[in-house]
């Protein structure tokens, strides 16, 4: 597994190996009665990094199959050496969406037959939750404010997509550097135009940091409303921002308060083992190990047939915490629920409630 | 941008402005005195934001840390400066690769005790809320933060310019093997020196901390603004500091406005500018090598 343990997205890394060790675990270190061993591996989230350790994998370890990867730019730069390897790689995490999609001379990458996704593609996230409020919500009018790099310009041009398509209208976009570190200049902006509706993607740091700046500046009060990709409110932003985030709606394809059973289970098992609440990283990485587990007792447990392994896992459906999983044949990217979630505070505690679902969404894959 | 709005960013910049203050007083000073570049002062400033979450978590009390935090890391300074970089006083290349070994091992110490979650800490009570200026809400924190940065640079420059520590500095930046030949314990300077400047760091740490959030890499991201701004305002001048950050706080703030696209390159734009037309800094003074 090819995880960030270092700079900032180590917590990540840390989540998803708690998920991977988990399962593993309830399975007694064997899928498909063959013991499985995992090679942990740091991406430090740069892309010469993980394109040095990918090679190892594929070059000294020779592994059967590769998991991992937080950031969409580490994503890309390796996506050729393991289509031309060969290797089977899940991504757990990554949301670009060329990295299964086809494009015109594979730029900024494509997908490959090797390569499955068992997170998401911003398409998902954002595409959906646009087309919703415009014609569920009955949102006229909507203006942007989204990170200044390839993930958060997707989101915002898949978000504009749909709500157009839906009969919106975009009044206005902002953009703020990633990592920028003062909010309150680009809250200032955001308060001196009259749309009231706001769609973010921020995550981390920069979440914390715009809904700090929008509560100082009293955009609630003063009638805005923050929306978002899903990551604009999970569990890293909420415990520290709290009831400030009151009322935001997002969408992501699961929440910690998701009422099936797996999901119930899961997060069950994970308190118990680690004494804190999974966030949708580790339910990435366990859905990841799911598909895994179950192409190989499809196939016996043999991976020297690699067309046998990918038909196996372009076969797997489970029930995942998120809800029923599979990824779609075309494109490797999940077949998913997407669920619109409105941040409200529960006994003293600020979580997203599920208000709305948008199902079997699936990627256009061009 | 209308007038209200330019007037609600202008006070942000000076806020953003003001922060970089605190943050970059301390690096000018240790440089300034010492002609040591300290690349670990971003490590300081992220220890002092870890420290602030800490007394904040345990006890509430904001000012507690305010205080604690920089005293902590000011004692810090006191055992770094003569156990390591004392034994390498006049040969500056080593001592930058030894400052930024120090960032290392404290970035990684601090991943190690609070883990490498994002985090965050409140706005102390009584400055959390907003006031009315030019027909909108603004956080008194940021005016808070203004007040401060301008109270510290007042403070500054009257320890400078009027008290006899302040004389010693001087004399120090001008010619430091003189002042030890006049009998002057430069060993002790020097280690308060460096214990003050790095507690100028923990304290601008302090003060971000509820406003940018606590996270691993913003040693890195500060320590850049915090060399930014000396370098802009001049080497190791109290009063440069001050300009520095005087301009690129407001330069950054409306730069990320105006013109989102260039912003992370806006302020650099601004440095290789005013180190074109004035190659010391704008109010740098030509060091003479020794």
């Amino acid at each position: 597994m090819l995880l960030p343990f270092t700079k900032v997205y180590a917590e990540l890394g840390n989540s998803m190996q708690r998920a991977t060790k988990l399962y593993l675990k309830q399975k007694g270190d064997a899928l498909a009665n063959r013991p499985v061993t995992v090679i942990y591996e740091d991406e430090a989230n740069d892309p010469v990094v993980g394109a040095q350790k990918t090679q190892k994998f594929i070059d000294s370890d020779r592994v059967d199959l590769m998991m991992g990867i937080v950031a969409t730019p580490i994503a890309y730069a390796v996506r050729n050496a393991i289509d031309a390897a060969k290797l089977i790689f899940i991504e757990t995490n990554a949301g670009g969406n060329a990295l299964t999609r086809t494009t015109t001379d594979c730029k900024p990458s494509c997908k490959s037959k090797y390569i499955f996704r068992s997170s998401f593609s911003s398409y998902q996230i954002s595409y959906p939750i646009g087309e919703y409020f415009a014609t569920q919500k009955g949102v006229k009018e909507v203006f942007t404010f989204v990170a200044d790099y390839g993930f958060g310009n997707e989101s915002a041009a898949d978000f504009t997509s749909g709500f157009t398509k839906g009969g919106g209208k975009i009044t206005g976009s902002l953009k703020a550097p990633l990592g920028s570190a003062d909010f309150l200049p680009f809250v200032t902006q955001l308060k001196g135009q009259q749309t009231k509706d706001i769609y973010s993607f921020f995550s981390g740091t920069d979440a914390i940091n715009y809904i700090k700046a929008w509560t100082q500046l009293g955009m609630t009060a003063s009638g805005y409303k923050m929306n978002g990709a899903g990551f604009l409110t999970e569990q890293d932003v909420l415990k520290e921002v709290g009831d400030q985030a009151n009322g935001a709606t997002t969408s992501l394809f699961w929440a910690v308060t998701l009422d099936n059973a797996e999901n119930k289970a899961f997060v069950d098992a994970y308190q118990k083992e680690y004494s804190l609440l999974p966030d949708v990283f580790a339910v990435q990485a366990w859905d990841g190990m799911q598909a895994v587990d179950l192409a190989l007792q499809a196939v016996k447990g043999d991976t020297s047939n690699k067309d046998a392994f990918i038909a196996a896992l372009e076969n797997v459906k489970f029930k995942s915490p998120r809800g029923d999983f599979e990824f779609d044949k075309e494109t490797h990217n999940p077949i998913q629920d997407i669920y619109i979630r409105e941040v409200k505070v529960q006994s003293g505690q600020a979580v997203n409630t599920i208000v709305g679902k948008v199902a079997r969404v699936t990627d256009p894959g061009k | 941008m209308t007038p209200e709005t330019a007037v609600v960013q202008a006070l942000n910049g000076i806020s953003f402005g003001a922060l970089l203050f605190i943050l970059a007083a301390g690096l000018s000073l240790i440089f300034g005195m010492m002609d040591v570049v300290n690349l670990a002062h971003g490590a300081f400033y992220m220890l002092g934001a870890y420290i602030a979450l800490t007394i904040v978590q345990r006890t509430g009390q904001f000012w507690l840390a305010l205080v604690l935090a920089p005293l902590l890391i000011g004692a810090l300074g006191l055992v770094i400066e003569p156990l390591l970089l004392r034994r390498l006083r006049g040969r500056h290349l080593d001592q930058v690769l030894l400052t930024i070994g120090v960032s290392l091992v404290i970035a990684d110490l601090i991943g190690l005790t609070w883990g490498r979650e994002i985090r965050s800490i409140p706005f102390p009570a009584g400055l959390d809320h907003a006031i009315t200026i030019v027909g909108g809400d603004y956080p008194v924190y940021r005016l808070f933060v203004i007040a401060f940065g301008a109270a510290l640079a007042v403070v500054l420059a009257v320890v400078h310019r009027r008290t006899r520590v302040g004389a010693l500095i001087r004399a120090g930046v001008d010619d430091a093997p003189m002042l030890a030949a006049l009998g002057v314990d430069i060993d002790r300077l020097f280690a308060i020196t460096f214990a003050v400047g790095a507690a100028l760091a923990g304290l601008a740490g302090v003060i971000a901390a509820p406003v940018f959030g606590i996270y691993p890499g913003m040693d890195v991201d500060y320590l850049i603004y915090s060399l930014v701004v000396v370098v802009v305002g001049g080497l190791g001048t109290l009063s440069g500091a001050v300009a520095g950050s005087a301009l690129i706080g407001p330069v950054d703030t409306f730069g990320k406005v105006l013109f989102p696209q260039f912003a992370l390159a806006l302020i650099f734009a601004v440095m290789a500018l005013v180190l074109l037309m004035r190659p010391t800094g704008l109010l740098g003074r030509i060091r003479i090598a020794r």
